[in-house]
């Protein structure tokens, strides 16, 4: 009896280590499907990237949140040291790139928070942006698409959100592998 | 008779010395005036506009949420961040400016962590009364490459209208949007209200 306990409990930790183990390799948030889109990104660095303005869409958002995402993402793009030249909008010098992508950036979805709320009540008043990023080549052939979302809970500024989510757009595309520019069908959507 | 027309001789030439000596009062009165003038104007062109501000993203040089000065001087806008290296862009690169406002708590990190620790929820009634409104000042700029550049600053409360206008008296055409500040603080108010 004893020993069955004991291999029962062996078998529960080998489980749980397994678990963890292929934890740590799944972003937050992210679905099964879109995991399967992960690649090492290497080829990735012939390419050069230029960051559009923030499209707001028809929402009422803030410029400052804009404006923060954008510079956000220029920073968190050129971290990531996937692409051989991070250029912002309007930068003359894009266009004597041979291999240029553009990425877009629209927001899909803002709810506003307010810190004070979050202090005081823990739960409520997150600050939350869900945007839809596109990674198009010159042509307007979109490579990679993708929502993701940004958000700030518990502690930090309203701004940080858009932090966040800049981190998370980095991510998404380092995780892609969206190399396959050549081939037509290569458009990825997900979910962060 | 003699004696008389040397008495007038000498009061006509008192009377002279006097009109002369008055007139060059006068004269002097009048320089001296004008030179205080110029110098007062002298002073207003070449003394720097100047606020503390908290420098929160776009700047390459200053880190985010970095305290410092915000300054205008001759046709640059400069951040001064405190004991460190400034950064500065030109003012004819400035594209556009927005005003905000947001409501931020106070006492940063320790005051959280005191509120976190204090017994029965007493940290969140701190928190209720910890925050302070602010402005924010978003800039659009471009650089030597036509490449937009944004900066953001968060500054005190009526600091913003201030920069505003000193920018605008600099040349700086406020062309694409209104300002948002409105809008964020009735949106900021609705969700406090909630």
């Amino acid at each position: 009896m004893k020993t069955s306990k004991c291999g029962l409990s062996i078998a529960f930790v080998n489980a749980l280590v397994a678990v963890v183990l292929a934890l740590p390799g799944m972003l937050p948030g992210q679905t099964a499907a879109t995991k399967s889109s992960g690649g090492d990104g290497i080829s990735a660095t012939r390419w050069s990237v230029q960051v559009d303005q923030v499209d707001h869409g028809n929402l009422e958002l803030a410029y400052s949140f804009q404006i923060a995402i954008y510079e956000n993402l220029v920073e968190e793009l050129k971290k990531t040291k996937q692409f051989q030249q991070v250029f912002r909008g309007g930068d003359q010098k894009a266009s004597e790139v041979p291999n240029l992508l553009v990425l877009k950036t629209t927001v899909e979805k803002y709810t506003p928070g307010s810190e004070t709320r979050r202090a005081v009540t823990t739960v409520s008043g997150a600050t939350k942006l869900t945007v839809r990023s596109q990674l198009v080549t010159r042509e307007g052939k979109v490579v990679l698409e993708r929502t993701v979302n940004g958000e700030v809970r518990f502690f930090g500024s309203n701004i940080r959100a858009t932090h966040n989510l800049a981190r998370n757009i980095a991510k998404a595309i380092k995780q892609s592998s969206w190399t396959e520019v050549d081939q037509p069908a290569a458009t990825l959507t997900g979910q962060l | 008779m003699e004696r008389l027309l040397v008495l007038r001789n000498q009061r006509n030439a008192r009377r002279f010395h006097c009109r002369a000596g008055m007139r060059l009062l006068v004269a002097l009165i009048c320089c001296g005036l004008t030179a205080a003038a110029q110098n007062s104007t002298q002073q207003k062109a070449s003394k720097p506009f100047s606020i503390p501000a908290t420098h929160l993203v776009g700047f390459e040089n200053p880190k985010s949420n970095c305290s410092g000065t915000l300054s205008i001087q001759d046709d640059s806008l400069q951040f001064q961040q405190t004991g460190k290296s400034g950064a500065q862009i030109k003012i004819g690169s400035v594209r556009d400016i927005f005003l905000g406002e947001e409501s931020r708590q106070v006492g940063g990190l320790p005051l959280t962590l005191g509120e976190a620790a204090a017994p029965y929820g007493g940290g969140r009634v701190v928190s209720l009364f910890a925050h302070k409104k602010y402005d924010t000042l978003t800039l659009e700029y471009v650089d030597a490459d036509e490449g937009i550049h944004g900066a953001i600053f968060q500054l005190t409360k009526g600091h913003g209208v201030l920069i505003k206008n000193e920018l605008i008296a600099e040349g700086v055409t406020i062309t694409s949007r209104k300002d948002q500040s409105t809008k964020e603080s009735a949106a900021e108010a609705t969700h406090e209200n909630k």
